[in-house]
């Protein structure tokens, strides 16, 4: 190997020790702050004061901005995420929840929990469109391609289907009872969405726009995270993980977990999973392949970090 | 729609929106109380475990129910003295632990000022020897928009749970040590 080959290595090797671990944004919403999770140490920083008792987070894809949203305050925070620094909140008139942001972050989807709309926000301009979701919006999700945003109306039983493009309602495609959390494949193909009153996962083909089946999963599903092919499924009552293999829907494991899990997470490599406790107020990591409880985490009082809290940190 | 019929149409949705069973605030509250009983872990479990008996709950007059203690099966109607009744369903039941979870189907906001409450309630060995009881809940405030009447806040909520749980776990070791 020429001397100039050997640099290049040694440079390259530089720069993948460079890279750092990602991290867990979990709003607090008791606490009403927002706790920044190392997940390579599994070691929380300070605690970001967001207020107007927050639950709802999306993380840009470029690991920029976190939005938080705040139902009792009625904001929405856009917080600089290399700077731990809240730039502003934006006013929303209603009880901003569930949020997502569009792949090129120029876009946040926000839904209003006691009203029947999903807001699309611009985070800079402030400027807004509406469109009809049904009752209780909760989870959102965007596809990878930003075509397609998909909303949970909870007390409707349904996924609704939206054109990102237009804002306008293109299906609405019956799941189980009461969606929750909606989480959708790296491929953009399948949506799936946690029924915590009928205790199972809906699995959604999104060009078909149809339910391809329910997963029966443990009591009372609240979010939904897949790496390596299978999906992972918080379990609020049985305070429980449940695998399932996200091809055929076949059960693969039950992990038990900390008291009152709500959202997971997943790595960037796809190799650990996060879950948050909201009654122990803990972030727990998952080994994705051999299902071992790897680190646990503090976090502020409530932590519900309801969408996207993983940031990608380069 | 006429200014009449607006109005009429809001006060029907206030009046309405609370008695929704499953709508509620936005923020889910703690409430955790623990007492300690001179009486073996075994003995206190025998009263707490019996799903379809809640007699040891001050104000409840009768409980009527079926499924006995399989989770997700067993149901249970709490007779109050008020008049009242409260429904609730067993979701998690495990007699090795002592432990076991059950939610609120259906209550009057009168009674209790909740939402989607669900509650464990866990029997453990004392470090001094005798018995702890843990009773802990997750709850919402029964009005499910943002300024909720005085009636209907969450402290309220939170309050009204604290004070059943206290009036409970006194009255259960009351029981258990006398027996």
């Amino acid at each position: 190997m020429s001397l100039r080959a050997l640099a290049v290595v040694f440079l390259a090797s530089l720069l993948v020790g460079a890279a750092r671990a990602d991290e867990a944004f979990i709003p607090n919403q008791s606490s009403d702050d927002l706790t920044i999770v190392d997940l390579g140490a599994m070691t929380p920083g300070a605690a970001l004061p967001i207020g107007g008792k927050p639950a709802g987070i999306a993380v840009s894809r470029d690991g920029a901005r976190a939005y938080v949203t705040s139902p009792e305050g009625h904001f929405v925070s856009v917080v600089d995420a290399r700077a731990r620094r809240v730039l502003k909140r934006i006013a929303f008139d209603g009880q901003p929840f569930g949020v997502a942001v569009s792949p090129d972050g120029r876009r946040l989807y926000v839904a209003d929990m006691n009203g029947r709309e999903l807001l699309e926000i611009d985070p800079d301009s402030e400027k807004t469109r509406r469109v009809e979701i049904g009752a209780m919006p909760s989870g959102v999700a965007a596809t990878p391609d930003g075509r397609l945003v998909i909303a949970a109306a909870r007390d409707d039983n349904a996924l609704v289907v939206i054109d990102a493009e237009n804002f306008a309602r293109v299906a609405t495609i019956a799941v189980g009872r009461h969606p929750y959390g909606v989480t959708i494949d790296a491929s953009g193909r399948r949506a799936y969405t946690a029924n915590v009153e009928s205790d199972d996962v809906s699995v959604i083909d999104l060009a078909e726009r149809k339910l391809i089946a329910n997963a029966r999963v443990g009591s009372h599903p609240y979010g939904v995270a897949l790496a390596k092919g299978r999906a992972f499924v918080a379990n609020q009552y049985a305070e429980t993980v449940s695998v399932f293999d996200a091809a055929t829907l076949a059960p693969l494991a039950t992990i038990k977990v900390g008291e009152y899990p709500e959202s997971v997470g997943v790595s960037r490599d796809g190799g650990t999973i996060y879950v948050t406790n909201w009654f122990s107020n803990d972030l727990w990591s998952i080994d994705a392949e051999s299902y071992r409880i790897t680190g646990k985490a503090a976090t502020g009082d409530g932590p519900r970090a309801f969408g996207a809290f993983v940031r990608a940190v380069d | 729609m006429s200014p009449l019929a607006a109005l009429r149409a809001i006060v029907i949705a206030v009046a309405l929106s609370p008695l929704a069973a499953l709508a509620h605030g936005a923020t889910p509250q703690k409430v955790v109380e623990t007492i300690e009983i001179a009486a073996p872990p075994a003995k206190v479990w025998a009263v707490v475990g019996d799903f379809q008996d809640m007699g040891w709950l001050p104000g409840v007059v009768k409980t009527e129910g079926q499924g006995g203690v399989t989770p997700e099966i067993a149901k249970r109607r709490l007779f109050l003295a008020g008049g009242g009744v409260i429904d609730e369903r067993l979701v998690q039941y495990d007699d090795a632990a002592m432990s076991l979870r059950y939610i609120i189907e259906h209550v009057d906001f009168a009674v209790l000022p909740v939402g989607n409450l669900s509650a464990t309630l866990k029997v453990s060995p004392a470090p001094s020897g005798g018995t702890v009881v843990e009773w802990k809940s997750r709850f919402y405030r029964a009005f499910p928009g943002g300024n909720p009447p005085e009636q209907y806040t969450d402290e309220v909520a939170i309050k009204a749970v604290s004070e059943l749980f206290r009036s409970g776990l006194a009255a259960l070791k009351a029981r258990v040590e006398r027996e």
